[in-house]
């Protein structure tokens, strides 16, 4: 077959109707700025689901572009269409069985050659493409000279520079895709040639095939199918049901086979590189004498073999320096507005609708006190998040993988690994689906037993309010403590695991590192919200409806008079006695503890519920008038913004303030603080929040953990195991303490 | 030849060959496809960036800083310019 004759099979291809939806199809190497370019072309748009089937992120957008309808879908970031990798496997299957209209190939023209293989690769898929030649800005800052015209004619599709991060030539590219979409016939590339022996060959597997299986033919392009073949190519092999010693493709590169011995996929893999470098070699002219730039004199600091680990530690506590600081004003001023301006509203809008008392009581003791609890988080949690999309989007989160590979060794995992769990830092959830970057499934699930004792986002309310009322001389150390010990105690698992269930070698270490760039805000600030957003979620529903359930459970046998003769009451008199040697042998622990393990922050809510009072009503005070309402929390916003740069400031050491006056008003704001005071030792609290680290990992983590493995087991033994470490540690801990007289 | 892994800092070389996948073994088998897809492959110059005795390397092949485990380093065979 001549290259080109995959016409045929392209030639159904009609140009769009103005009022039909164009798929355009984003695929690219990892780190040529794809997702940048999405998210200048579309924006707070895109839609994140998964890939069915798999937990590979799917990122789509619909919207209209010079009026016409557009879907936008991203393919993971892939060097090859091989199938090594499921993200190969998923942008390849997306693209010959879903057929979008056109390609938009993102090349980082700053790494032209490999790039290109990936290009040629699905030139061959005979759909209509456009090529972004995209960190055009860079390439040319490196002297790096392109024949624009030349690559296009070669290619035989339109070539646009862009530069994502400045939203340059988005435009010129979205009217090129349109174009091609228009005239598909004259947008599909121009194949690449093999040599006439590997040409008739490709023949011989398409004429076999049309004899024998002519359905495949118009299920895949021809031309692409007969290649794939030849390469024993193992999931097309299986999804046309062929053995891999088929009569029509041994038949044809028999004598191939007898010439360049065995390995035809190397054959032809070589043959594509070739093309790519020849092609790069035409089109790009390199400055002669290459400077060391920026990016290797960063790294030969950072992955230096003795600054690097302390670079690193260094690196991660400013990071949780910086989130705290910043966000602790913030989340001071919600909780503020919380339980003062909106409970006061909440209140009010019921007492005017004449709700019943138990209504009033719902709304006030249950959803606003359960809700609240947690929704003074959202600073501290967004905060995080920023710090981590920073930390990715930079390039730094690789050389953390590449530090921290050596020590990961210990605990049978590689440094890849690292990445999950330091992502578990800001919510398990996205950690567990962050393994999905990990080829091999042992190091897959060891990473996500492990991934539950790195303490997340929501078990952050819980320290704070005990740490506040206990250790607030001390928060920063005690909070640290808690975050190390769940570090030590992952590495001691680890160990165990590695020897009871994952015996083998070590795992193989592959990762591309991205030069540094800095983030745009506008993709720091999409990525943040992306990944903050599902704690809202979580807040809005989840949270939303396991705070009235604890509320009715608190009220039921209903008119019960005494809260702990209520149905959690009861269930946590039962659970009592098991926590009691730990220190917290209460009722309330016991039934804070159950409702949280459906979320953990939720123990915070639970409590708030437990140890609320009703005011009593003399003491009431009159709610200031609307407009001193709203004033008092414009003000109040404001000082927060002004004590959170202070904060900042003052972590670089210019300038120190004290926290000591707002912590005392905290106290005075919280009754659950005094309460807490009266049920916990400085000790007891301590286990407590320890218990609270490690047991047991909360429900959405257990769904995550479902989807992504398609079992249960590793829940189950996850489950395990950290209830069985909680209550040790927790009762090492609390004994241990009464031992040395620290008190009990 | 020399393996991979025993290249100082700084040292370039050129790649002879990765050694191939072996059918049903080894925990990786498309460890070194996937190596040459993302650019490792026979022919090409590359320069040693970090080999600091143990742990991973990196190595830099045209425009990209590739890391990768010391033994899969082993196994990729070089040409050293110095040698």
């Amino acid at each position: 077959m001549k290259p080109g004759a995959g016409i045929q099979y392209a030639e159904d291809r009609d140009s769009k109707k103005s009022n039909e939806t164009i798929t355009l199809a984003v695929a690219g190497n990892p780190n040529a700025g794809k997702s940048t370019l999405i998210n200048s072309i579309a924006g707070t748009r895109l839609q994140v689901g998964n890939w069915p089937g798999v937990t590979v992120e799917k990122k789509t957008a619909f919207f209209e572009h010079d009026g016409r309808k557009i879907k936008l879908v991203d393919l993971p970031g892939t060097y090859s269409l091989s199938p090594y990798t499921q993200e190969e496997i998923i942008a390849r299957d997306y693209l010959v069985n879903e057929k979008p209209d056109v390609i938009v190939n993102v090349v980082d023209a700053t790494n032209l050659e490999r790039n290109l293989y990936l290009t040629l690769q699905l030139a061959e898929l005979e759909i209509p493409l456009v090529l972004a030649l995209n960190i055009y800005d860079e390439a040319e800052a490196k002297g790096y000279r392109f024949d624009l015209e030349a690559l296009s004619s070669m290619l035989g599709v339109a070539v646009i520079p862009t530069t994502a991060t400045k939203r340059e030539g988005v435009k010129a590219l979205m009217t090129a895709a349109l174009a091609a979409a228009d005239s598909p016939r004259q947008s599909i590339p121009k194949p690449i040639t093999y040599g006439d022996d590997i040409e008739r060959a490709a023949d011989a597997v398409v004429g076999g095939l049309s004899a024998e299986i002519p359905e495949a033919l118009e299920q895949y392009p021809p031309r692409w199918l007969a290649l794939k073949l030849m390469e024993s190519d193992s999931t097309v092999l299986e999804r046309l049901g062929m053995p891999a010693d088929s009569r029509i493709v041994a038949d044809a590169v028999g004598h191939l086979r007898k010439a360049h011995g065995d390995d035809m996929e190397a054959l032809l893999a070589d043959a594509r590189y070739a093309q790519a470098a020849g092609l790069t070699r035409e089109v790009l002219k390199k400055p002669d004498i290459r400077k060391r730039d920026l990016t290797e004199k960063i790294d030969a600091v950072v992955l230096n073999r003795f600054f690097g680990i302390p670079i690193f530690l260094a690196a991660m506590w400013l990071m949780f320096k910086l989130t705290f600081d910043i966000s602790k004003p913030f989340a001071d001023w919600l909780g503020a507005m919380i339980s003062g301006p909106f409970k006061r509203a909440a209140e009010a809008l019921v007492s005017i609708m004449q709700a019943p008392a138990w209504i009033a009581s719902l709304v006030s003791d249950g959803i606003i006190a359960g809700v609240g609890a947690v929704l003074v988080f959202v600073p501290v949690i967004f905060a995080m998040m920023f710090f981590i999309t920073f930390l990715e989007g930079s390039g730094y989160m690789a050389r953390a993988a590449f530090v921290m590979d050596r020590a990961m060794h210990a605990i049978g995992l590689h440094g890849k690994s690292f990445i999950p769990m330091l992502l578990g830092f800001g919510c398990n959830v996205p950690a567990i689906y962050a393994t999905r970057m990990l080829e091999n499934p042992k190091d897959k699930a060891l990473t996500a037993l492990l991934i539950p004792l790195t303490s997340c986002g929501a078990r952050l309310p819980v320290y704070v309010v005990f740490i506040g009322t206990f250790f607030a001389s001390q928060a920063a150390t005690v909070l640290w403590s808690l975050y190390v010990m769940g570090i030590a105690l992952a590495i001691c698992v680890g160990m165990v695991f590695k020897r009871m269930i994952f015996r083998g070698d070590a795992p193989m270490f592959i990762m591309e590192l991205p030069p540094y760039r800095m983030p745009t805000f506008r993709s720091l600030m999409i990525h943040t919200w992306e990944k903050g957003k599902h704690f809202l979620i979580k807040a809005g529903t989840c949270i939303l409806a396991v705070s009235i359930i604890v509320w009715f459970l608190l009220n039921m046998p209903w008119g019960v008079e005494n809260k702990k003769d209520s149905y959690l009451g009861q269930v946590g008199q039962v659970i009592a006695p098991a926590l009691k040697p730990l220190g917290f042998g209460s009722w309330e622990a016991g039934s804070a503890l159950l409702a949280g393990l459906v979320a953990k922050e939720i123990v915070v809510g639970t409590m708030g519920e437990i140890y609320v009072k009703k005011e009593e009503e003399g003491e009431k005070k009159e709610a200031p008038p609307i407009r001193e309402e709203l004033a008092g929390i414009v003000t109040s916003f404001g000082e927060a913004v002004k004590s959170a740069g202070m904060n900042v400031v003052s972590t670089v050491g210019i300038a120190t303030i004290s926290s000591d006056e707002s912590e005392e008003k905290m106290a005075e704001r919280m009754p659950l603080r005094e309460e807490l005071q009266k049920q916990f030792t400085p000790l007891s609290a301590y286990a407590f929040i320890t218990f609270v680290l490690l047991y047991m990992p909360c429900a959405v983590v257990a769904i995550a953990m479902r989807q992504e493995f398609g079992t249960w087991k590793w829940y189950g033994i996850a489950f395990a195991y950290q209830i069985v470490l909680a209550w040790v540690v927790a009762f090492v801990i609390y004994q241990g303490g009464k031992l040395l007289g620290l008190g009990g | 030849m020399s393996p991979l892994a025993f290249m100082a800092e700084g040292e370039k070389a050129e790649i002879i060959s990765l050694r191939p996948r072996l059918e049903g073994g080894g925990k990786c088998p498309d460890c070194m496809e996937h190596l040459k897809d993302m650019g490792l492959r026979p022919g090409k110059q590359i320069e040693m960036l970090t080999n600091s005795g143990g742990g991973p390397l990196l190595l830099k092949v045209d425009e990209s800083r590739i890391a990768l485990g010391r033994g899969m380093a082993m196994k990729i065979y070089v040409r050293r310019e110095s040698l």
